[in-house]
């Protein structure tokens, strides 16, 4: 009996070793060093490489206290709150490019760490959170795409994962700490942005549908959609609010799509066709359900939710594509992949056999990537681009301000050093010539292709780049941007220096 | 070195060394029951005898003369820096009430996640119980301090009488003040069952339950001990739970807090919302705080302890009206544990607004009177608890005072700055301390709203999820409370305002 308990002991320590190298290897070392792998990657792929270009950019203006960065914050659904809330800090504290790389890391980070929580509720061995973590990581090198590699992409992949392994685990064992993950992780993925909306919604409405397999667990549906989904509600709500404070229109941040689709309301029906891919996922669970005593479909039901999900986040990518505005769709196809390898990690299969299949599966999401549509619009020689700009302006008249429209001019903006060349998010001629009279005003005004077709300037002004407006003369094309002068009759003084310049 | 000389149990001494609390440690390895007398009768037991012995741990003094000139110091301070330097003065409060917030909401978030993990709590099934037999029990002392409550005397000698437990194990007095004659009456016109007495209860100052509880915990005769109130229905099997729980647990968990919840949830709005925060604190707060082993502050009743080990820390303090929490504090700095049980006492929730003002009022000040007493010696209290749980005895007792006080501030400050826009409350919070304040007004209320209804869902009281989304006005209420005990404790410390009981019909 004493040799007996004693190699139990030995044993129990044992474990508790083996758990504590696990834990250091899954949750420490493996995502250090992949995260860090990945930095060193996209840096050497790519030396013009940025972890954030936007986020950066509208950091700058949320610390020089601008109303424009306020604007650019909550003002847009393509550009969302919680990557540029996120990278915020490392704005705060560092310069760049260290801020970029420094929230690179963090956001890898926060990926890897997703990877472990997701698996580990299976129980299995810590080799396959080694394994599902090192694929993705190779998954993003292979995959050929910036957009891939951005701390954006980054924290909405982490997000999704998050939401899709809460919603596998309530299939599976239906605990209360499953609802709140995947509320919570769905709230937060709502801020990521609009392609963000559907798999969110998707991952909380399956919260009670789950869950009418089982008698114990359907009577109290409603209590699962309120606790699932609320917090995306709420979240969604303060952002209106945020809109009605500092925009005056509390939709003012969706408004891109009324312009972007013929019919908004045929777009938004377009957008539910991808829930139709749960369904088989559902039926799976109920039927798991139903032939158990306790509620829970089991591991096979979560793998079933997780493979529908993931399905259903590639359908609305194709939905997007379909409607001209897929440029987000390398971050959904992100989120898709690493929920399948989530899936298959969670499989049990012998390691070797998983080792294989993710091989596989990163060698075919190469081609699923080239896919996607590249919407960069990266903006090299920044800082040229506004010298050029600020000659220009300053050959013609000494008192010359130029307003650079929307989000990629906070992008632009990040290059400059000048107070000539200002943000400016909301085009209103009118009100600028008031507040800057005497000053000769300038307009410098982004190419509309991929994301920047959704900037507000084009809802009230469509053809812009190509013809200007009233009152706008076109100045002069400095790369993919047009410059365009705000016409005005001269003051008096600007008359008579006219004069003695002559 | 600092030595003690304990008296009258059985003229053992024991000394304290440097540490204070090596008395009741040692006394757990060291001493044998058989050397302990118990006094013969109320009479004779000294319920006072930890602000006797050891007043520096007792809040019949509500604060030191330090604590006095350091708060008459810093409201100087605080007086001279408003006068000269208004703005920048704010300004810094302000921040200092952001940060604090900004530690509330995470730690309120830290906590939750603790709760909701499996091993938060413990847990017995009915065939573990049942296995246990045959076996011999061992004594459960049971305490029922009760007062002006004649009513529910039968009620309660019956739901103990029918506790699942072998009746000649139990050892229930019923503490009666001896100038109480209607509940004396009433108790003894009851044939009460073996192993239950009426305990008088001398008239003495302060009259307080945990004075009255003091006197029956000297005269316990049990192993182990708890409290009930009156109107409390614990689970049948909750004594039997208690004692396998601490049989389950290592020698430092001295203490088994129950969970409570209440008979009467819809009654009115105000049980509704009672029940709802009564759900979130002990199944989804007190058990996460168990499962990160910090310092808890004890519900009222319900609370199962080794009866030795309360003896030695001298039981309650008969002068703080939340004697529970400041034990709950002692324990930990003695270095014991206390472990969350799943099992549920049932009480009845206040329904009268009048009363349950007078009810939050009692418990607001009983916070800041146990905040007050373990901060004489702040330095002693951090290497006792040490960092972390310094952080939670600050951030859970000075927290809940904190906040009742200063959110009518914050609030009203939010709604003139949205309402009317003035460059006054914009000056007021530079760029980060927005920032940090915004989310503390989105995230952190949004947490302690999405907390209360998450009680409610573990309790399977999903109807009152809805009302869950009210709760800040139910926080406007405890904030009246609040203010009401801030300054009820510097005009009368020692009232206590008893809770109505027998308001409702119970089902």
């Amino acid at each position: 009996m004493v040799d007996g308990s004693r190699v139990t002991g030995e044993r129990m320590e044992q474990d508790r070793r083996t758990y504590k190298v696990v834990r250091l290897l899954t949750g420490g070392v493996t995502p250090v060093v992949l995260a860090a792998g990945l930095l060193v990657y996209a840096r050497w792929h790519d030396p013009s490489w940025e972890a954030a270009p936007q986020a950066a950019g509208i950091c700058r203006e949320l610390i020089a206290g601008t109303t424009e960065g306020r604007q650019a914050l909550f003002g847009s659904c393509w550009s969302a709150p919680l990557p540029v809330l996120f990278y915020l800090p490392f704005a705060w504290l560092l310069p760049e490019p260290a801020a970029g790389w420094a929230a690179f890391f963090c956001a890898w980070l926060f990926v890897f760490w997703a990877v472990r929580e997701a698996v580990k509720s299976t129980g299995q061995s810590g080799w396959r959170i080694v394994l599902a973590q090192a694929a993705i990581a190779a998954m993003m090198a292979v995959s050929g795409c910036p957009q891939a590699l951005r701390a954006a992409t980054a924290l909405t992949a982490g997000l999704s994962l998050l939401a899709a392994a809460g919603l596998a685990d309530w299939a599976a064992y239906r605990r209360l700490r499953d609802v709140v993950s995947t509320g919570s992780a769905g709230a937060l993925l709502l801020l990521c942005g609009f392609p963000a909306f559907g798999p969110a919604a998707l991952a909380v409405a399956a919260l009670p549908l789950a869950a009418c397999g089982h008698r114990e667990t359907r009577s109290r549906a409603q209590a699962w959609l309120l606790l699932g989904g609320l917090p995306p509600v709420y979240a969604f709500g303060v952002w209106m609010l945020l809109n009605r404070l500092v925009l005056g229109d509390p939709l003012f941040f969706v408004r891109s799509l009324g312009h972007l689709v013929p019919d908004a309301g045929l777009f938004l029906a377009a957008l539910a066709l991808p829930a139709l891919a749960l369904l088989p996922a559902l039926l799976a669970v109920w039927i798991l359900d139903g032939r158990s005593e306790k509620p829970g479909a089991g591991a096979a039901g979560a793998s079933a939710m997780l493979v529908a999900l993931a399905v259903a986040w590639l359908a609305t990518d194709a939905v997007l594509v379909s409607y001209r505005i897929g440029w987000c769709g390398v971050t959904l196809r992100v989120c898709a992949l690493s929920v399948l390898m989530i899936a298959l990690a969670r499989l049990k299969q012998p390691l070797y056999r998983l080792a294989l299949s993710f091989g596989l599966f990163v060698w075919m999401s190469v081609f699923w990537f080239r896919e996607a549509a590249p919407d960069e619009r990266s903006e090299t020689g920044r800082g040229d681009l506004c010298r050029e700009v600020e000659s220009y302006v300053n050959a013609r008249t000494p008192y010359g301000r130029v307003f650079v429209l929307g989000y990629a001019g906070l992008d632009l903006l990040r290059g400059c050093r000048s107070e000539r060349l200002v943000a400016n998010l909301d085009l209103h001629v009118g009100s600028l010539r008031r507040a800057y009279k005497g000053q000769n005003l300038y307009v410098l005004v982004p190419e509309p292709v991929g994301a920047t077709r959704a900037e507000s300037v084009f809802w009230r002004y469509p053809d812009i780049y190509t013809r200007g407006s009233e009152r706008l003369l076109f100045a002069r094309a400095f790369g993919n941007w047009h410059l365009f002068e705000v016409v005005t009759a001269p003051t008096q003084e600007q008359l008579d220096e006219w004069r003695r310049a002559r | 070195m600092e030595t003690a000389i304990c008296q009258s149990r059985g003229g053992v001494l024991h000394s304290h060394g440097e540490d204070d609390w090596g008395k009741a440690r040692t006394s757990m390895s060291e001493m044998n029951a058989d050397e302990r007398a118990t006094p013969h009768d109320a009479a004779s037991v000294d319920p006072l005898e930890l602000s006797h012995r050891r007043p520096e741990w007792s809040a019949s003094q509500p604060m030191t003369r330090t604590q006095k000139g350091a708060a008459a110091g810093l409201m100087a301070a605080l007086a001279l820096a408003l006068a000269f330097r208004p703005l920048a003065t704010a300004q810094v409060l302000i921040a200092a009430c952001t940060v604090f917030y900004v530690l509330l909401t995470l730690y309120k978030i830290v906590v939750i996640r603790a709760s909701l993990s499996p091993d938060a709590i413990l847990k017995f099934s009915e065939e573990e119980i049942a296995a246990q037999e045959p076996r011999e029990w061992p004594v459960f002392s049971i305490l029922v301090p009760m007062y002006k409550e004649p009513e529910t005397v039968r009620q309660m000698v019956a739901s103990l009488a029918a506790m699942d437990y072998p009746a000649d194990r139990k050892d229930v007095q019923i503490l009666l003040e001896a100038d109480d004659e209607a509940t004396l009456a009433a108790a003894r016109s009851l044939e009460l069952p073996p192993g239950f007495r009426v305990t008088e209860i001398p008239e003495s100052f302060p009259r307080t339950k945990p004075k009255a509880c003091n006197i029956g915990l000297a005269l316990a005769k049990g192993e182990y001990l708890v409290i009930y109130d009156a109107e409390d229905l614990p689970e049948k099997d909750q004594l039997k739970k208690a004692v396998m729980a601490f049989e389950a647990s290592p020698e430092k968990v001295v203490c088994v807090q129950s969970r409570l919840n209440y008979y009467n949830p819809r009654q009115n709005l105000l049980t509704r919302w009672f029940t709802a925060e009564y759900s979130a604190w002990f199944d989804l707060q007190l058990p996460g705080l168990a499962a990160l082993n910090a310092v808890i502050p004890l519900g009222g009743t319900s609370n199962h302890f080794k009866t030795r080990v309360l003896q030695d820390l001298m039981g309650w303090d008969a002068y703080n009206v939340t004697e529970d929490c400041d034990l709950g504090v002692r324990l930990g700095r003695a270095g014991f544990a206390t472990r969350m049980l799943e099992t549920t006492t049932w009480e009845e929730a206040c329904s009268v607004l009048p009363f349950w003002i007078k009810q939050r009022t009692r418990w607001q000040k009983g916070y800041i009177q146990t905040w007050f007493v373990h901060m004489r010696e702040p330095v002693k209290l951090f290497r006792e608890l040490g960092f972390v749980n310094f952080l939670h005895y600050h951030l859970l007792i000075g927290g809940v005072t904190f906040s009742a006080l200063a959110n009518p501030i914050f609030w009203l400050m939010a709604l003139v700055w949205f309402v009317f826009r003035p460059e006054g409350v914009a000056q007021l919070f530079p760029g980060p301390v927005f920032a940090a304040g915004a989310c503390c007004l989105f995230v952190g209320n949004f947490v302690f709203i999405y907390v209360s209804m998450l009680g409610c869902c573990k309790r399977k009281n999903d109807g009152l999820m809805w009302l869950a989304l009210f709760t800040p006005v139910y926080w406007l209420l405890m904030s009246y409370s609040g203010w009401r005990a801030f300054i009820q404790f510097f005009r009368d410390p020692f009232v206590w305002e008893k809770t109505q009981h027998g308001l409702v019909k119970k089902v």
